[in-house]
């Protein structure tokens, strides 16, 4: 048995449950030596009562009042990851389907874009040809059109005046109309004066 | 959009994180997880219920107006205590009611003094659980800490009410290690001076 009695602050060790391994020596001496085992339970005691006291419950409005003190400040990138991630549909299927239906799109885009970039002679010839293709079945519709107005002879002696010929048509045509506009109005006006 | 059972289970870290994205929910549970605590602490402290639940305010007020303050390798935890002492010990140093207990201050010279500065455990106890609070601050166990320094208190009350390490009572309350061993050594053999006569 060792005869000196514990110091103060070895007793505090054992009190506070220390693990270490100089710990269990004092402990080993509590147990044999009456003196420093009353002084033990004295300390034992204390901390007990003191790990014994409650919490108390401040009043229930306390988050309110607080809260109504604290300015809340989103962060300008929080604000706008926000926005985005409001327009997403929330966890479950619809994220999942949506998710899927977006990486689709992306990847088939992704891919014709590529697809494009290593055929560019093949994408300028197919554009060339259906730009060829369009404007010929413009001025097949619109020779038709006028054949159809103004009879075949009359289109040839057209076709022959070339560009001006086409102008001093459609001039005539702006002159036709706006006299005929005006002398209908001068008519109605005429009509409503005398009645 | 965050649920208040999530927050729950994030750690603090995590929480003050989202606090600091502008999250008034998690602002919120910062206040749910350590209202208690500090409000008890600072009770002790002060021992007015009125008193320490505008202290208890002021400090969450400071906390989260500040989080951006906070440095993520302390415990949030050691930080909001240290801000709850200093306000509470500020509030003691102001008013110098560092010695008050149940029966008026030791330092009341007269009548009037020990009625000014005595506990009332009845007065201004509205409800059931403020009686049973007042009774309980009047126990032998409560009496005896508030009759320690505040500094002995600060540093029992971190120890065995919220069961900090000596190491976090040392940065919570900016002491050096080896005081804060001595403080909560003077505080037990004070204390247990105080309880002798409670035992059989």
């Amino acid at each position: 048995m060792n005869h000196r009695h514990l110091l103060p602050n070895e007793i505090d060790l054992v009190v506070d449950g220390e693990a270490g391994f100089g710990v269990a020596p004092l402990r080993d001496h509590i147990d044999e030596c009456a003196e420093c085992r009353l002084r033990f339970e004295d300390a034992r005691f204390v901390v007990d009562a003191l790990e014994s006291v409650p919490h108390f419950a401040p009043d229930s409005r306390l988050a309110e009042r607080v809260m109504s003190q604290v300015p809340v400040f989103v962060p300008a990138h929080v604000a706008a990851r926000d926005s985005v991630v409001r327009w997403l549909p929330r966890p479950g299927p619809a994220r999942v389907a949506a998710a899927a239906i977006f990486t689709s799109a992306a990847g088939l885009l992704t891919l014709t874009v590529v697809w494009l970039a290593t055929q560019g002679e093949a994408a300028v010839f197919m554009t060339g040809l259906l730009g060829d293709r369009m404007r010929g079945a413009v001025l097949g519709a619109a020779r038709d059109l006028a054949g159809a107005v103004l009879g075949d002879s009359a289109l040839a002696a057209l076709m022959a005046t070339g560009t001006v010929g086409v102008l001093l048509l459609l001039a005539g045509f702006v002159l036709t109309a706006v006299g005929t506009v005006a002398g209908i109005r001068r008519l109605a006006t005429a009509g409503r004066g005398n009645g | 959009m965050l649920r208040a059972l999530d927050l729950a289970n994030l750690p603090d870290a995590d929480v003050v994180a989202l606090a600091l994205e502008g999250r008034d929910a998690a602002h919120r549970e910062l206040i749910k997880r350590y209202e208690r605590p500090v409000f008890s602490l600072v009770f002790r402290m002060v021992r007015d219920r009125e008193l320490a639940e505008d202290l208890t305010q002021d400090t969450f007020i400071k906390v989260l107006s500040h989080l951006d303050r906070y440095r993520t390798d302390f415990k949030f935890s050691s930080w909001l205590f240290k801000i709850a002492n200093n306000v509470a010990i500020d509030h003691l140093r102001r008013r110098q009611l560092d010695t008050i207990s149940i029966d008026g201050s030791a330092h009341a010279m007269t009548s009037d003094a020990v009625e000014a500065t005595r506990f009332d455990i009845s007065d201004g106890s509205e409800n059931a659980l403020d009686e049973m609070e007042a009774r309980e601050l009047g126990s032998a166990i409560e009496q005896a800490i508030s009759g320690l320094r505040p500094e002995y208190r600060s540093c029992i009350l971190l120890r065995h009410v919220e069961g900090r390490s000596y190491e976090e009572i040392a940065s919570t309350l900016d002491l050096p290690l080896g005081t804060v061993k001595t403080y909560i050594h003077r505080a037990r053999q004070e204390l247990r001076r105080a309880l002798e006569h409670t035992r059989g």
